[in-house]
């Protein structure tokens, strides 16, 4: 045992320290101990990355830490008010542990985010992750309602509460939704739950051809109908639109009647719940370089008819867009010319404030390929963010956008 | 109060209308909405653009004064109370809609341009924009992200902050910077700073610009007034309808004083009840048309004793006057009153009621209540007389144990009207030293020198005693018996 392991184990039991290729990897068991932990580290000045299902490990910026800080003992429901339509997790909490939990009360935090089983709570969070879902309910912004971290010198801080309503002081939880790591370590949530909907169909419309298929998705936003959730996919030969309606059965017969005359000629064919799984399938394509595109919604079928004609290059590429502006694309390709294309894209989206974050790059990719596509207007204050919650940067320095 | 010389420069940053320095002229901008705290600022400016609001940051910088935003100057917390001798900018004259984008349902907007005047811009096109609260017709978006402004409707819709989707901020250094997308895009990278901007109540900088999310209009809306004998029964079925699974767009509640205010105020014929329950329905049309037969279900189960649906706009329209009027209608019955604003978990409704009748009995001041019952967010109105010596500090620290009560009950100080100079010193009824601590770290990331809105959201030593710092720990001195402390 090293002199550093022995002075983590005043404070953690043994048995969950251990030490590989020089990473101590750290599982505290509750917000104290993460607190001393990284009290301790901001004494010896180790940096640390936190880690819970270890599912989005690689995205951001590559970091090789001293310590790596599981969340893996901060599991558990810890509360949850199904009349209030509350809940309070650990955030080292599975994603599909918390569901399974929720769903006893047929209620969910609605999102729909990647690898439920083992991504956790507190790592979906770090790297705001959403999915389809977010068209109807928003994303964690709005869903995280409290939350409690510990900072880099080991400072515990409570911020929001266990109501929805509540704009007393800043609204921490936002500034650490998406910060990948680098403000502080998250150890427990409070989310608002929403009814999971009893009934619900999902429809596909296929097409050779995009521009059908945004037509018909713009006069469907249009429409006022209860949509839950909308997709706009590449496929192997064309595109398809995937629309799920939730609401009351009879609700549902009038969406189908109505879909069927917005949709014709296309005939809209009834699909399984797998298909929501698309964008999820796209981390399992093999060798694969994924990119998460922001762009305007109408935006979106220009991107997915480029990414099909991209075959002839001899890139493949594979993306679901969701209704909010979200592309997520799996690339396969010879490396210079992905890098070439990476820059192309990200010169087209400029014009209009699209981005192209490189989530996962495959490792033959060169290295001075730049994740994030650049520093944000407002890099200085996130600068001075960083500073003031950890100055001596030894939460996942470097990982961030801007090299934060 | 400020030297010449800075008027001067003021003067030139703004023209010679943008700027007023008569001590007269200088009382409008004295208060906002709580009118009972008042301080006399040294300059008002009233800027037309991003770059002239820019010059007068960058002189107050330069010479280290305070300086306070303002919109309408409706806020109820006191955000836009100046302090002594400070500047205020009010963005009044910076009310243009600068562009729409329908097929995005995004429109960029000027920070004094009203709540109103957005959906007016929109209906048209079958859009509106969400956030609403009960001052609209006046209350600019600059004020709304400030405060990240609810209303009725956030029940459903969201607050203030669910639908900006960029803004264009003057820092209090003077810089210009965007937080989110100034083109409305989702997930831009880096810390979400518009997310902790929006709801700073001024403290962190100036939204020049703002990109907001607009919203269709639904195929149909149903209000329903049913009205109860108890108010107990009119909080169970708030809760049996979200039991139910059914997400109203709007749940609001009123008690005797309020509905006997309300109808002598604007009349709006309400029944003559202990509790009017207000739910509001919109979507699809079968699918608003059955959840409203099991709202009837539920209330009538409660023991509702009259049910009146409103259909039409018209209908509609003057339901909800009697329910937006409902503060300034307590005029009718007191001669002043102090509005608060806590929230509580919808569940501890009843007992929370109940204790703050036990208070009201205890103490003998009136307490009306008015709420958005499906959020939990309560608006008792403690009613006193001004003219009877005492009774407003009283009144006072009544609101003050209510918003307490809130707290032990799992809630929150506020739930819309904001912390500002109001609520400063319950901060640390909620909220543990450290995590106000965390909260001051953002503040000087953004802020270092204290200039944008000092003085408020933050328990202070100078208005909040010794409570700013947390438990009271006791000298040494002392301790030791050797001195003590008066």
């Amino acid at each position: 045992m090293t002199t550093l392991t022995a002075l983590f184990a005043a404070i953690v039991a043994p048995e969950h320290i251990t030490e590989a290729a020089s990473i101590i990897t750290i599982a505290p068991a509750s917000t104290e101990e993460v607190s001393a932990v990284l009290r301790l580290c901001s004494e010896h000045k180790l940096t640390v990355t936190p880690c819970g299902g270890a599912t989005k490990q690689d995205w951001g910026n590559p970091v090789t830490p001293e310590i790596i800080l599981s969340t893996r003992n901060l599991a558990g429901i810890r509360e949850h008010i199904w009349q209030d339509l509350t809940a309070t997790v650990g955030a080292g909490t599975s994603w599909a542990e918390m569901r399974r939990h929720l769903a006893a009360h047929n209620q969910r935090v609605a999102l729909d985010p990647l690898f439920r089983t083992p991504a956790t709570v507190g790592g979906i969070i770090a790297v705001n992750d959403s999915g389809s879902l977010r068209h109807r309910y928003g994303s964690l912004r709005d869903l995280v309602i409290g939350m409690t971290v510990v900072l880099a010198d080991g400072t515990i801080a409570r911020s929001g509460g266990k109501v929805v309503k509540n704009v007393a002081g800043y609204d921490l939880p936002k500034l650490f939704t998406g910060s990948f790591g680098t403000l502080g370590i998250i150890t427990e949530v409070t989310f608002r739950l929403h009814p999971v909907q009893p009934h619900a169909e999902t429809w596909t419309l296929r097409s050779p051809d995009i521009a059908p298929l945004a037509a018909l998705q713009q006069q469907l936003l249009d429409a006022a109908m209860s949509i839950e959730s909308l997709q706009l996919r590449t496929e192997t030969t064309g595109f398809a639109l995937d629309v799920r309606f939730a609401s009351l059965p009879e609700v549902l017969r009038d969406h189908e009647l109505r879909l069927r005359e917005l949709a014709s000629p296309l005939t809209p064919t009834a699909s399984g719940k797998e298909v929501w799984q698309q964008r999820e399938n796209l981390f399992a394509i093999p060798h694969a370089t994924i990119l998460k595109i922001t762009a305007l919604p109408t935006q979106t079928a220009a991107l997915l008819h480029g990414f099909n004609a991209l075959a002839s290059t001899g890139i493949l590429a594979h993306a679901v867009a969701d209704a909010t502006g979200i592309v997520t694309v799996a690339l396969n390709g010879e490396p210079l010319s992905l890098f070439a294309l990476i820059a192309d894209l990200r010169s087209r989206l400029q014009k209009d404030g699209g981005m192209a974050v490189v989530l996962r790059a495959n490792s033959d990719l060169p290295a001075d390929l730049d994740r994030w596509g650049g520093s944000p207007t407002a890099i200085a204050v996130m600068r001075a963010v960083k500073q003031e919650f950890d100055p001596q940067r030894l939460l996942n320095p470097g990982k961030f956008v801007g090299g934060i | 109060m400020l030297p010449d010389t800075v008027l001067d420069q003021l003067r030139f940053a703004v023209g010679p209308n943008g700027l007023i320095s008569e001590p007269n002229q200088l009382q409008t901008y004295e208060c906002d909405g709580l009118t009972n705290f008042r301080a006399l600022p040294g300059a008002v400016v009233l800027p037309r653009s991003t770059a002239e609001v820019q010059a007068v940051v960058r002189l107050c910088a330069q010479h280290n004064i305070p300086f306070v935003a303002r919109g309408a100057g409706t806020g109820l917390s006191g955000g836009a109370l100046p302090q002594e001798g400070c500047v205020v900018i009010s963005l009044a004259r910076m009310n243009r809609i600068l562009s729409v984008d329908l097929a995005n349902a995004r429109i960029t907007v000027e920070p004094g341009v009203t709540n109103s005047q957005v959906t007016d811009h929109v209906r048209a096109a079958g859009f509106f924009y969400a956030p609403d609260p009960s001052s609209q017709t006046v209350c600019t978006i600059g004020g709304n992200l400030a405060e990240n402004s609810g209303g009725a409707h956030c029940l459903k819709y969201g607050f203030t902050t669910t639908h900006v989707l960029g803004c264009e901020v003057v820092l209090p250094n003077g810089e210009i910077t965007c937080f989110g997308s100034p083109h409305g895009i989702v997930d831009t990278p880096g810390y979400d700073l518009a997310g902790v901007f929006i709801g700073s109540e001024g403290t962190l900088g100036i939204a020049t610009r703002a990109v907001l999310r607009i919203v269709h209009r639904p195929q149909v809306v149903q209000t329903l007034l049913a009205a109860f004998n108890e108010v107990h029964a009119a909080a169970q079925s708030v809760s049996d309808i979200i039991a139910a699974g059914m997400l109203p767009s709007a749940m609001e509640m009123m008690d005797r004083i309020s509905i006997f205010a309300s109808e002598a105020s604007v009349h709006a014929g309400y029944p003559d009840c202990e509790a009017l329950l207000l739910v509001e329905l919109d979507g699809p049309t079968a699918e608003v048309t059955t959840q409203m037969q099991q709202v009837r279900a539920i209330c009538e189960q409660n023991g509702a004793w009259e049910q009146r649906l409103a259909q039409t706009e018209k209908e509609r329209a003057l339901v909800w006057k009697g329910r937006k009027a409902a503060f300034a209608a307590m005029g009718r019955v007191s001669p002043n009153y102090i509005v608060q604003d806590g929230v509580i978990p919808r569940t501890r409704l009843p007992s929370v009621l109940e204790q703050m009748k036990r208070m009201s009995d205890a103490n003998g001041l009136r307490v009306a209540n008015v709420f958005h019952a499906g959020d939990g967010n309560l608006h008792p109105i403690v009613l006193y007389d001004g003219a009877i010596p005492g009774e407003e500090a009283r009144a006072l620290e009544f609101s003050y144990e209510i918003l307490r009560l809130c707290v032990d009950a799992g809630g929150s100080i506020t739930g819309e009207h904001g912390v500002g100079r109001e609520k400063q010193c319950e901060m640390s009824y909620m909220y543990a030293a450290p995590d106000l601590a965390t909260m001051q770290r953002v503040r000087r990331a953004f802020d270092p020198h204290n200039l944008a809105n000092p003085e408020k959201l933050f328990p202070t030593p100078r208005l909040c005693g010794e409570r700013a710092d947390g438990a009271y720990h006791p000298h040494p001195l002392e301790a030791a018996g050797i001195a003590e402390i008066f």
